[in-house]
């Protein structure tokens, strides 16, 4: 009944399916760690770690500490022995390119990578 | 018109006028099944998964009736429909996939490489990435690519399906149509 097929089109239907799965295994992966909390200490980069991982990283760096809270996709700075809590009371943070600064200890903590909001495509 | 029946140029012009009358009808077919997507709600929930009927009727006036009057078709088609059901909004991201599926269909034939159902096939995958391309150029947004290994398959499903179809339907189409 398919005799109409021929060799080249089984060869780019493999090629296309081949592509295909290489995309989805690429996308689950930057997926699933699309954002990134990205951590700056002294205006210098400290450390990189997973929005989708829930974890407490404590800062001690130049006689100061910050505990920094990431949990269910959102950030918050827990805990900061600086003077005007500012950090602290910040609240939490979940969207890429926001961020929580701590001025007095020079801690900055940023969302980065992953997408941003959008709901323009509905149809 | 059909009063015009002196010997020169008689052939041409009748073939002329068939070609344009059929092109038309063509269009108007093909304007048909695009109305007949829009109203059945076939895609599940993703944007731009879509069964692709229309192409039926480029792919069959692409191989019968040459590129020229396939394209024509195919922008006619596309820009009415983007009018009657799709919105304006709607015709720019399905004539940046029809343009691109076009021009892939084109190549490929000439290659003579491809039965109709390849052809239709990546023809149906270039429909979906364009559409693609032109929503995240306009978004400006990477989780737009999260739709590209979905676009892909749904591509390819629907242009084996299509072509398959388009193969027996050009089998049975009487050739002296188009002559
Ligand atoms: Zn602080």
């Amino acid at each position: 009944m398919f005799k109409f097929i021929k060799k080249a089109d089984i060869v780019l239907f493999f090629v296309l399916l081949a592509f295909g799965i290489g995309l989805s295994a690429l996308s689950l992966f930057t997926g699933t760690s699309g954002q990134k909390v990205q951590i700056e200490v002294n205006g210098q980069p400290y450390a990189v770690y997973s929005l989708a991982e829930n974890q407490t990283i404590e800062i001690t760096e130049h006689g100061h500490t910050n505990k920094i809270t990431i949990k269910d996709g959102a950030v918050q700075m827990s805990y900061s022995d600086c003077k005007n809590q500012i950090c602290v009371n910040d609240g939490q943070i979940s969207k890429t390119n926001q961020s929580i600064v701590c001025l007095p200890n020079k801690v900055m903590v940023e969302i980065t990578g992953g997408e941003e909001e959008f709901d323009a495509i509905s149809n | 018109m059909p009063s015009q029946t002196n010997r020169s140029g008689h052939n041409r012009r009748t073939q002329k006028t068939r070609l344009l009358a059929i092109g038309a009808m063509f269009a108007c077919l093909a304007l048909i099944f695009s109305y007949i997507e829009a109203i059945i709600p076939f895609n599940a929930g993703i944007p731009g998964v879509k069964l692709g009927i229309a192409n039926l009727v480029v792919i069959i006036a692409l191989y019968n009736m040459g590129p020229k009057y396939a394209f024509t078709i195919n922008c006619i088609r596309i820009l009415v429909a983007g009018l009657l059901f799709n919105g304006a909004f709607g015709a720019v991201y399905s004539l940046a996939g029809g343009v691109l599926s076009f021009l892939v269909m084109w190549g490929l034939k000439k290659t003579n490489l491809f039965s109709m159902a390849g052809v239709s096939m990546a023809g149906g995958v270039a429909h979906n990435m364009g559409q693609l391309f032109v929503a995240s150029a306009i978004v400006s947004n990477l989780k737009m690519f999260l739709y590209f290994p979905v676009l892909m398959f749904s591509g390819l499903a629907s242009g084996i399906m299509i072509g398959v179809v388009a193969c027996v339907i050009d089998s049975r189409v009487p050739k002296q149509l188009f002559r």
